[in-house]
């Protein structure tokens, strides 16, 4: 319980949660992938994420696990993201695997779930190194190339740009609440419960002012968006062009596109011969 | 103010930004919070669907949906990379349908029973449809599912259990009570800051009473179409079973990589064709 808490306590300070998301999405503007082509990436990714799933060598999928680690790697992605990559990747196979053997698995019941599990492996770290690798506005860009709708790359692009002012401004809020508020004492176990219980109604609470004031926000951005004639520069095949005229494919788009095919081609060679 | 009591675009555009600003805002802490497990029973704060489900009370249910499955899907898979690509489409679907269901269930806003109810079925109708989803998905998607020992029987244990925890924890202690709570405190402060009157037994939006006949169609076709989505997504086996004859040959996945390989190249290829050409012309 006592770790539980700490826990819980050491992953809700807000100024780390804002830094690593910050810094995921606008700390690694130098690496390989965030130079890329966004279009290509967006190939890359489709690949990457339905060919796996048709697969069930074991060491093809090794190879292709390696290969989406080293980009992932190339990306410099926070370590957040990858602890939380972990976790996801345990929470959908791994826990099954383990009640499994709790109604009378055996070792063989590891093969297949080995599969699946690099599976997901496989097709989680391909969108890390994709969607958190690139730069939000690029991402939003390579998207409304592929004629995905112009409310979600509008949605990316604004939801990067909020985040850090409502981060901020629920940290305030909360802060208020703790400032006023009498937490109930945390010597027992039942107060800890109690303590766990308080932080999270606290939590709930500060939803209302925050609520309010980001209707007011939106209302601000909205008729901002109005005055630009948002609702039809979106439906404009004109506005399109030229907002999409910057996405450029260079000699170092296509190297990355021909190792991921040598990569590929080699690692089946590969396991057809073992 | 509008007289008619009507929503416009731009209001209907208000409410998606902020239904996505907020939940994407709660996603994202709700993604990070550890869960905790004691042996199977798994206690986290799975998600704060209160704050779509009291938007979509207050305003126009459809947009606040929508907003809240963007704002999801921007906030919490995008921001921190964990896009799972069409498998997401089954969680967009589900919480915009459950969202949308519990926001036209309520017709006086002030009515806290109303609201409570509304707000619990609308929580059970998407983690209802979320479990099928996933019980679906694992069968098709681990080869030979009844041969595994102990797989099938766990898996509906699992899924099962995993329901009623979510809708007895979750549902009851993160989305009806804090929207009973919610609900009626806003109600009548937060419609003058989009520029709309509150909503009442009059003005219930669209045409009015309870959910119609479209809507509910357009409900199922849309479960229909995560569930093809989501086995899309993961059940790759389907399609190999299906031509059995030549998958799982070493030399046929060979082929089947190099084409894939070779149609990516060509989609470059067109890539570049089209930006040199649009280079050219702008």
């Amino acid at each position: 319980m006592k770790k539980l808490t700490e826990n819980i306590l050491d992953k809700l300070t807000i100024d780390y949660l804002r830094n690593q998301v910050l810094k995921n999405a606008y700390g690694n503007d130098d690496t390989v992938i965030a130079g890329l082509d966004p279009r290509i990436l967006l190939v890359w990714y489709l690949f990457f994420g339905l060919v796996p799933w048709f697969l069930d060598d074991v060491v093809l999928l090794l190879c292709l696990f390696v290969f989406t680690a080293l980009t992932t790697r190339a990306a410099k992605i926070a370590p957040l993201v990858l602890f939380l990559f972990c976790i996801g990747v345990f929470s959908q196979t791994g826990y099954l695997f383990i009640v499994a053997l709790f109604f009378g698995g055996n070792a063989e019941t590891v093969a297949p779930l080995l599969v699946m599990t690099l599976k997901v492996a496989i097709v989680s770290l391909a969108s890390i190194t994709v969607f958190s690798g690139l730069d939000p506005d690029r991402l939003a860009n390579g998207m409304l190339w592929f004629g995905c709708p112009g409310q979600l790359s509008f949605s990316i692009s604004f939801a990067y740009r909020i985040l850090p002012v409502l981060m901020e401004e629920f940290q305030n809020i909360l802060l208020s609440y703790r400032l006023r508020g009498n937490p109930p004492a945390r010597e027992t176990l039942f107060g800890k419960i109690r303590y766990l219980g308080y932080q999270v109604r606290m939590i709930i609470q500060s939803f209302y002012p925050l609520m309010l004031n980001t209707a007011k926000r939106s209302r601000t951005t909205v008729e901002a968006l109005e005055l630009r004639g948002y609702r039809y520069s979106i439906q404009d095949p004109k506005v399109k062009q030229m907002k999409l005229a910057m996405l450029k494919v260079t000699r170092t788009d296509l190297v990355f596109a021909g190792i991921s095919v040598m990569w590929v081609c080699v690692s089946a060679i590969l396991s057809a011969v073992i | 103010m509008n007289p008619q009591a009507k929503i416009t675009q731009s209001q209907k555009l208000m409410v998606f930004v902020l239904s996505m600003a907020l939940y994407g805002l709660a996603t994202l802490f709700t993604e990070l919070i550890p869960s905790f497990q004691v042996g199977i029973v798994e206690f986290s704060v799975e998600y704060f669907l209160f704050i779509p489900l009291s938007l979509a009370m207050l305003f126009d249910p459809l947009s606040a949906g929508l907003g809240a499955a963007t704002g999801e899907l921007v906030f919490s898979e995008i921001m921190l990379g964990q896009f799972g690509g069409l498998g997401e489409l089954e969680k967009f679907i589900t919480v915009t349908i459950g969202v949308y269901i519990a926001g036209r269930l309520v017709k006086n806003p002030r009515n806290r029973a109303a609201v409570a109810g509304a707000s619990i079925l609308g929580v059970i109708v998407q983690l209802f449809m979320g479990c099928v989803v996933d019980i679906l998905k694992v069968q098709l998607a681990v080869e030979d599912f009844e041969a595994v020992a102990g797989l099938p029987e766990s898996v509906f244990f699992t899924e099962g259990f995993a329901f009623l925890n979510d809708v007895l924890f979750s549902g009851i202690l993160f989305c009806m009570l804090p929207t009973m709570f919610l609900v009626p405190k806003l109600y009548g402060k937060i419609e003058p800051l989009l520029g709309m009157k509150p909503r009442d037994e009059k003005t219930v939006l669209g045409s009015g009473q309870g959910i119609p006949v479209k809507g509910i169609v357009l409900c199922i076709v849309g479960f229909a179409a995560a569930i093809g989505a989501e086995l899309l997504a993961s059940g790759g086996y389907e399609l190999i079973d299906w031509e059995a004859d030549w998958a799982g040959s070493g030399s046929a996945i060979i082929i089947a990589i190099i084409v894939a390989a070779v149609l990516a190249l060509v989609v470059i290829g067109v890539i570049r064709n089209r930006a040199s050409r649009s280079g050219e012309t702008v």
